[in-house]
């Protein structure tokens, strides 16, 4: 089932949320599936509300609303050895169906914390760091940066004198090129400039020297010229460290910038999955039409140069409390054809493999149908 | 040619902090100068856009546009009108004319009214004589020049999404018919395929009704796509002022260039180069605004490159915005040569 030479595997995850008001289920992740090569970088790319953050903090077990994840397997390499993150889940929910729509669930949600946290404790922080997007939310307000990451570095790593724990973490601060650390280890985190402070989060992350390193929305909230210099960071940081990682952002620049693999999300399922230079790429035969809209709505340079307008992708995010029985895309498609709509309306089509390694969620490409070429609506 | 509808004249600003009872009787008072000899003006019916990274002062020059602010020197005029010089009472009657859009959404919209009474409430504020039945007709006109669909008239604010709110925002600004509408980040809290959605929209509009924009954003390339004429900001003083193309087409200031390279946009050429040139410096935000005369000195690749010339740090006259070539301004010592 595990391929050779993956760090992480996910397979059918679906977390939801209770809305009272609504009395219904928010299915904020549906059924997502991805993997990620070792040694390479995963970027997960979608708009907000489409569900990237929370699988990725799904895997980790930090939600805390119910009933959260119901169902899905992350197998994680630890070392050698295979382990899941989320441990028999089907022994603590118990899923009631009505016409295949999830109507009812009960959890444990105790017991299930309880296993959890066993098996994520050790996890966390160690083998998997997490990079949030507000570095100084992240920070404690009340702790010098550098004596946090020297409590990192001492928590996580062999290193437990204290004087070397601070040296290695003088050598971080340095390595995520920060002028003088000597000086800035002794500032809070509001002290910091922006910029500088995602920086000493990143140097905080990797001071546990994990395996896997998650990026939530590393560079959102930093302006344009300091953005570029965390994504150089982060580019060059994984090619010296080869260092197993997952972007999340909603900004295709960044995602192209860094990932090797890409996965796009759209309404809480995977829309497209494949390598990045094949997925965000205009001139591509197959590609799911979101995907494309996404692309076309950037201001690139064509549109700018042609003062016209930008493509557009009609309509709204899509709503994850009554999401449709089809293709949770059809109200937005420009693409959608009179042979195909009965079909997109009435059932989801499934992630199926276009060409090796590519896939895509679209009935355009079930049965060998050729897509028509005929762009976004403007 | 067309007229000058707003024009500002050396415009400074500046705000005080650290006033605290200890910090007063040191003597000690931080002064931040916002904004510093600001000038430039926007034909009828034009867009200019302002683009700069935060903390540079756009929202501040937005606000003293309208009125909003006062201050300290310089002058701004709104057609034959000095809008710095005039009382609230005066401004009223002018505010028909100058609108603003806002960045924060959720802070627009009183959450606790319908759509129907908020856009209702924005009709009748200029126009009291209206009967209830012309407010009636002219908030379904509104409503078709944005695109909303008629049943989100009952709902509030919180059930809509982002980009349906910016629209009643939007809505809520045409309702008085104004000339000059000022959008501050119209777009930042939005996702890419809305973005295009609203940008398209102010596009439309400005083709259907004349209007006049200053566009206020931290996107380079979308106050380029939408702008006729653009000024960049930096620490409170525009460094760069030109049509769009002279500033994607041949950026002269290295700040324009710096921003067009963390895009990967624009000029090739010019921002291979300058990526080269802007890795060996990493110097972050954080130096004083003081004892400098160019406010890009300490971040400026060129500045190191030209071995550090003592103009860029002190000199007797004020850096100021020198005219390069067909309009096109540039405050730089040492502008940069492209083509």
């Amino acid at each position: 089932m595990i391929a050779h030479g993956e760090k992480l595997r996910v397979t059918n995850l679906r977390t939801f949320f209770y809305s009272n008001q609504a009395r219904a289920f928010m299915r904020a992740v549906d059924g997502v599936d991805f993997s990620v090569p070792e040694s390479q970088t995963l970027g997960i790319v979608g708009e907000s509300g489409s569900g990237k953050s929370i699988s990725m903090l799904s895997i980790m077990g930090l939600l805390s609303t119910g009933p959260g994840v119901i169902s899905g397997k992350a197998m994680f390499k630890q070392g050698e050895q295979w382990i899941n993150l989320l441990p028999e889940m089907d022994k603590f929910t118990q899923i009631t169906y009505t016409k295949n729509l999830v109507s009812r669930v009960d959890k444990n949600e105790k017991a299930w914390q309880k296993a959890v946290e066993r098996i994520l404790k050790p996890v966390r922080g160690k083998e998997i760091a997490m990079i949030f997007q507000n570095p100084k939310a992240t920070f404690n307000p009340f702790m010098s940066v550098g004596e946090q990451i020297v409590e990192a570095i001492r928590l996580h790593t062999s290193i437990k004198d204290k004087k070397q724990a601070r040296e290695k973490a003088l050598d971080w601060l340095d390595k995520v090129q920060i002028k003088d650390p000597l000086r800035n280890f002794h500032k809070m985190a509001e002290m910091m400039s922006g910029g500088m402070s995602q920086r000493a989060m990143i140097a905080m992350a990797l001071s546990a020297e994990p395996s896997l390193l998650i990026a939530d929305e590393p560079t959102t909230g930093l302006d344009a010229t300091i953005q570029s210099k965390i994504v150089e960071l982060l580019a060059g940081l994984r090619q010296q460290y080869k260092t197993t990682s997952i972007v999340v952002s909603h900004d295709i620049n960044v995602i192209s910038r860094l990932a090797d693999q890409v996965v796009v999300m759209y309404g809480g399922t995977v829309v497209e999955s494949g390598p990045c230079d094949q997925i965000l790429c205009k001139n591509t035969e197959i590609q799911h039409p979101y995907t494309r809209g996404l692309l076309l709505s950037m201001p690139n340079d064509s549109s700018v140069k042609a003062k016209g307008h930008l493509k557009v992708i009609p309509g709204d995010v899509l709503d994850t409390l009554n999401t449709p029985m089809g293709c949770r895309f059809y109200e937005r498609c420009t693409f959608k054809t009179p042979e195909i709509s009965e079909l997109c309306q009435s059932q989801q089509p499934d992630l199926i493999s276009i060409v090796p390694d590519h896939k895509v969620r679209c009935w355009l490409y079930h049965n060998n149908r050729s897509r028509q070429d005929e762009g976004c609506a403007s | 040619m067309t007229k000058v509808l707003l024009k500002v004249e050396n415009v400074s600003k500046s705000f005080s902090q650290g006033m605290g009872t200890l910090n007063t009787l040191l003597g000690k008072q931080d002064i931040s100068r916002v904004l510093e000899h600001v000038n430039f003006s926007v034909k009828e019916g034009k867009t200019l856009g302002i683009v700069g990274e935060s903390g540079c002062g756009k929202t501040t020059l937005g606000k003293a546009i309208l009125g909003l602010l006062t201050i300290d020197h310089g002058r701004i005029f709104y057609e034959d009108h000095e809008v710095n010089r005039m009382t609230r009472r005066q401004l009223r009657p002018l505010r028909r004319h100058m609108q603003m859009i806002f960045q924060d959404l959720d802070a627009a919209l009183n959450p606790k009214l319908r759509i129907k009474y908020l856009l209702k409430e924005a009709i009748k504020v200029h126009q009291s004589g209206l009967t209830s039945k012309q407010v009636e007709h002219r908030m379904l006109e509104l409503l078709e020049l944005v695109n909303l669909n008629k049943d989100k008239l009952n709902q509030f604010p919180f059930e809509l999404s982002g980009g349906e709110k910016r629209r009643v925002g939007i809505a809520r600004v045409l309702a008085v018919e104004p000339k000059l509408i000022i959008a501050d980040e119209p777009t930042s809290a939005l996702d890419v395929s809305i973005q295009a959605q609203v940008i398209n929209l102010l596009k439309d509009l400005q083709d259907s009704l004349g209007l006049t924009y200053v566009f206020i954003s931290h996107d380079l390339s979308l106050v380029e796509l939408i702008s006729h004429d653009v000024a960049v900001m930096y620490q409170g003083q525009i460094v760069e002022l030109g049509t769009a193309e002279q500033i994607s087409q041949t950026p002269k200031h290295p700040y324009t260039a710096m921003l067009w390279s963390s895009l990967g946009g624009g000029n090739q050429q010019l921002s291979a180069d300058f990526t080269e040139m802007n890795s060996q410096e990493t110097i972050d935000m954080d130096v004083t605004r003081e004892s400098r005369n160019c406010p890009f000195v300490y971040r400026c690749p060129v500045y190191q490159q030209q071995g550090q010339p003592a103009v860029c740090l002190a000199s007797e006259k004020k850096i100021s915005l020198i005219e390069q070539e067909n309009g096109h301004k540039v405050a730089c010592y040492f502008p940069l040569h492209t083509r």
